[in-house]
């Protein structure tokens, strides 16, 4: 059975038009999942409803098995970590650390024992009389860390940690967390709006967009085969082409688009047929400039190249249609080049909705 | 950036009409003159012996403070939560309870004690002490929701949010986790709110009578009275302890981002 | 949050303030507006309004109320730009000074800040003093008791109120926009007139308000610095209630009072854009 589990939750900010409708979510015990969206998808919105904070107008939320829908946040034993940290500005690394568990009334040797204990693991030994200001912003996150997981949370709920941190940070208090989950073995649901954050951290993904879930599978599953038109342009399926389906048999379909005609093995939108209007998305890695390649082509012109260093962006244009290309190395001329290739099981093919 | 010369001139000015008439008034008080002479014939201390000689003055002073303290104190207790709804929570009717509650402040002050004054007629039976409490602590009450409210607003919510999910209740997160967080906004809150009191003619001006007047009020009777350096004397203290207050909550708390 | 805990909470927090002000201010001010339209028998009538409103020695002290008014208003913005043009530039040490030096007359006892006056105004005040000893005048002019008296006094009252609005206003202007305009060829008092004022637009006629208001109203100024020879409306009403005990006349006072500040209050607000 599910440890976390969300049932018809209707909730939001403001009553007349609540963020989440009728919303389901079930978290297993143990596992690390995250809530991926770009803002404004309600991921929030479901994390505090978790958390307490939001009391749901309609549905209920179980955790461990006790239905928790209007039990106050104070009383649901949950640690929640705060984009930014959210720490007690008066008080000592001690003394944030210790905070939940004076609440708890435990005793004095055992609290020192166990913020001791805490601060250990976090790494931060030695800076317990430091207020919060005297700390750099990753020393901060690991003092929330330590805040939130030192009372023993049945869950621990993450909003967007890692966001303020520059990116050299970031992968490592990425690296630290993944650690810490494997070592407490705490149900943890973590939001952000950072795929590779959720790729590389969650046993489990759930992409969010609108108050709705759009897919839901473990990191590969999701970049892999993204399930809608929407997690694939967020899981970085950047080019989209437009086209007709002008044959399809049960190993795919093929679609023209333009003057080019695509041998594609994945589609998505249940038996597709012929005449079908359909968007053709690919990443922009997944095509390669060629000489030879004869189907699956695109004919292009280069407009210009953009030098990231280890890859080169190569924004081309297709007809109306404009693509871009990464390849790796420095800017080439490619002038001689007028195709691109893209491999069958790399392109994706979705129904083009109608109103659209 | 380079100031340029014209504005500092003018500024320069600015600062001389606006304090210029204080240190007039604190060389006044030291004159051995008994009309307001400019300048001064001799030195002597005898204004400042007078000042503490009046009984009446002491009195009044102490009616003052009195007054101030319970006024503010008041203003506070009952300001707070409303400065706390007003910025951590979002409801119909909002903007008419912040207009609310800033008006005593836009009402002219006069007409406020003049009201109370007829009000309290009609009522009967407040007695002029209480009256006098009641319309400071009126006063006073958009300072008490200004300065806390904007002080509250600099604090991060999700710190209290924090303090919850750990097992606060949300009154123990008050007073544990806010209030030590807007300490300053607190007390800046106290000490303009006590000011303003202190000052007040107004609103003293028609709730007090024979036997209770505040110290401000007492220094228009005596001016109508007599026409001595006593005044500049009592002045010349109570302007050196408000630059002393002054300047101390500017060093302390930045009073100025609170006006 | 839900619906009824949130209802009870706002309730706990609001409740005992609004009870407060309710009783102490909303009520008497509502029962002095309903008094001015009774005669002693409690019927409605306007008569108290038109035996005021008729009255030569009323319309002449309303009237010098608002001149005043629309002599310091101006000098106050006069002098309160530059001011608060050269604070923002300060580093924050002697800005943080200066603004405290700025705020005396408005902290201080305004009893004792007006009586200042007295001393530097007086007839054998630091003024007449000089202007005797530069042989410009032989008898001592008569500077108190003056409405340019009442005028020096409420600027020195009001102008850190304008200085402080505008130095917010101005805080909010970005620092390099003024640098923007000089390097794109403005002069300093070009880009002064065609960008900082723009940009500054709310506070100054938030300010213009604060004064305009605040010198209509204004009670220990007028009182000792125009005695009863220059009343304004401020010690006309305090003249006519607890000297002359024309409770009535003070009470259309007090509306008319209330009126023309709210008046002023809301017009001016048409000229803010954005809601200040």
């Amino acid at each position: 059975m599910a440890f976390v589990e969300l049932a018809g939750i209707t909730a939001g900010y403001v009553r007349d038009n609540p963020v989440l409708k009728g919303f389901h979510l079930e978290v297993g015990k143990g596992e690390l999942l995250s809530l991926l969206g770009p803002s404004g998808c309600g991921k929030t919105t479901t994390l505090r409803t978790i958390a307490g904070f939001i009391i749901a107008q309609a549905g209920t939320v179980m955790i461990g098995g006790k239905d928790v829908t209007t039990v106050p946040p104070n009383k649901r034993n949950i640690g929640l970590v705060f984009q930014n940290y959210a720490l007690f500005p008066h008080l000592t690394v001690f003394e944030n650390v210790a905070y939940g568990l004076k609440r708890r009334k435990v005793e004095r040797p055992e609290i020192r024992r166990r913020v001791a204990d805490v601060l250990e693991m976090v790494s931060l030994t030695g800076l317990e009389r430091r207020l919060p200001a005297q700390l750099s912003g990753g020393q901060r996150q690991r003092v929330a860390l330590a805040r939130s997981i030192v009372i023993e949370p049945d869950l621990l709920l993450l909003d967007e940690p890692l966001s303020n941190l520059d990116a050299k940070l970031r992968d490592e208090m990425r690296a630290e967390l993944s650690r810490l989950q494997h070592q407490l073995n705490i149900t943890m649901i973590y939001v952000t709006h950072d795929q590779i954050e959720a790729l590389s951290l969650s046993s489990k993904i759930v992409v969010m967009n609108g108050g709705d879930i759009e897919q839901i599978g473990t990191p590969e599953e999701i970049y892999e085969n993204p399930a809608t038109p929407f997690v694939a342009r967020f899981m970085g399926f950047d080019n989209r082409l437009v086209g007709t389906v002008t044959a399809s048999s049960d190993s795919g379909v093929v679609v023209r688009s333009g003057e080019s005609e695509f041998n594609c093995c994945r589609t998505r939108g249940e038996g597709l047929q012929t005449g079908d209007e359909v968007y053709l998305f690919f990443r922009p890695r997944d095509a390669v400039f060629s000489l030879e390649a004869t189907e699956n082509t695109l004919p292009v012109t280069v407009n210009y190249t953009n030098y990231h260093g280890s890859t080169t962006l190569y924004a081309a244009s297709s007809g109306d249609q404009s693509i871009a290309v990464v390849m790796p190395g420095k800017p080439t001329d490619l002038s001689s080049y007028t195709k691109v290739h893209i491999p069958a099981d790399r392109l994706i093919v979705e129904r083009r909705p109608n109103h659209e | 950036m380079k100031q340029p010369r014209f504005p500092a001139v003018l500024f320069g000015l600015t600062l001389v009409f606006l304090l210029g008439p204080f240190v007039v008034i604190l060389l006044s008080s030291f004159s051995a003159d008994s009309i307001m002479r400019f300048p001064p014939s001799g030195f002597s201390l005898e204004w400042y012996q007078k000042v503490f000689n009046i009984r009446m003055f002491r009195t009044t002073f102490w009616i003052s403070l009195k007054t101030g303290l319970a006024a503010t104190f008041t203003a506070l207790a009952l300001g707070v939560p409303v400065a706390y709804a007003l910025v951590r929570y979002s409801f119909r009717g909002k903007t008419a309870l912040e207009v609310f509650f800033s008006s005593p402040a836009i009402v002219p002050g006069l007409v406020i004690g003049f009201s109370l004054l007829r009000f309290f007629i009609f009522v009967t039976k407040v007695p002029i002490g209480m009256g006098l409490y009641f319309g400071h602590t009126a006063i006073l009450f958009p300072y008490a929701v200004r300065v806390v409210s904007a002080s509250l607003r600099n604090f991060d919510p999700a710190v209290e949010e924090a303090a919850v999910s750990l097992g606060s209740t949300r009154l123990h997160t008050f007073f544990a986790v806010v209030v030590p967080n807007v300490r300053s906004g607190l007390v800046a809150a106290f000490i303009l709110a006590f000011i303003t009191s202190f000052n007040n003619v107004p609103i003293s001006l028609f709730l007090t009578g024979p036997g209770v007047a505040t110290l401000p009020i007492q220094m228009l009777v005596y001016m109508e009275y007599y026409f001595d350096p006593t005044i500049s004397a009592l002045s010349s203290i109570i302007i050196v302890f408000t630059i002393l207050i002054v300047q101390g909550a500017e060093r302390a708390l930045g009073i100025t981002n609170y006006l | 949050m839900n619906q009824l805990n949130l209802k009870r909470t706002l309730t706990l927090l609001i409740l005992p303030g609004a009870i407060f002000l309710l009783l102490f201010f909303l009520v008497p001010l509502l029962f002095v507006f309903a008094e001015s339209f009774r005669d002693a028998e409690g019927a409605l009538t306007l008569a108290r309004y038109g035996e005021v409103l008729s009255d030569r020695q009323f319309r002449h002290v309303y009237l010098r109320t608002l001149k005043i008014a629309l002599i310091v208003t101006p000098l106050a913005v006069l002098l309160g730009y530059p001011s608060a043009y050269v604070i923002v530039r300060l580093p924050v040490g002697r800005k943080s000074l200066l603004m405290s030096l700025v705020i005396l007359p408005l902290m201080t006892s305004p009893v004792a800040r007006t009586f200042a006056w007295i001393v530097v105004l007086g007839r054998f005040g630091i003024v007449n003093e000089t202007l005797r000893a530069l042989r410009l005048v032989q008898e001592p002019a008569r500077l108190l008791y003056t409405e340019g008296a009442i005028v020096v006094g409420l600027l020195q009252l009001f102008l850190p109120i304008m200085v402080l609005t505008l130095v917010s206003a101005l805080e909010n202007v970005q620092d390099d926009v003024e640098e923007a305009a000089l390097s794109l060829g403005s002069s300093r008092l070009g880009s002064f007139f065609r960008v900082l004022v723009p940009l500054s637009y709310d506070g100054l006629i938030m300010g213009v308000t604060l004064v305009f208001t605040g010198c209509i109203t204004a009670y220990v100024t007028p009182a000792i610095l125009g005695g009863t020879k220059v009343l304004t409306l401020a010690t006309l009403m305090r003249l006519e209630s607890l000297v002359l005990m024309n409770w009535e006349a003070g009470t259309v006072i007090a509306v008319v009072m209330i009126v023309t500040t709210l008046v002023l209050y809301n017009g001016l607000r048409i000229y803010r854009p954005r809601n200040l």
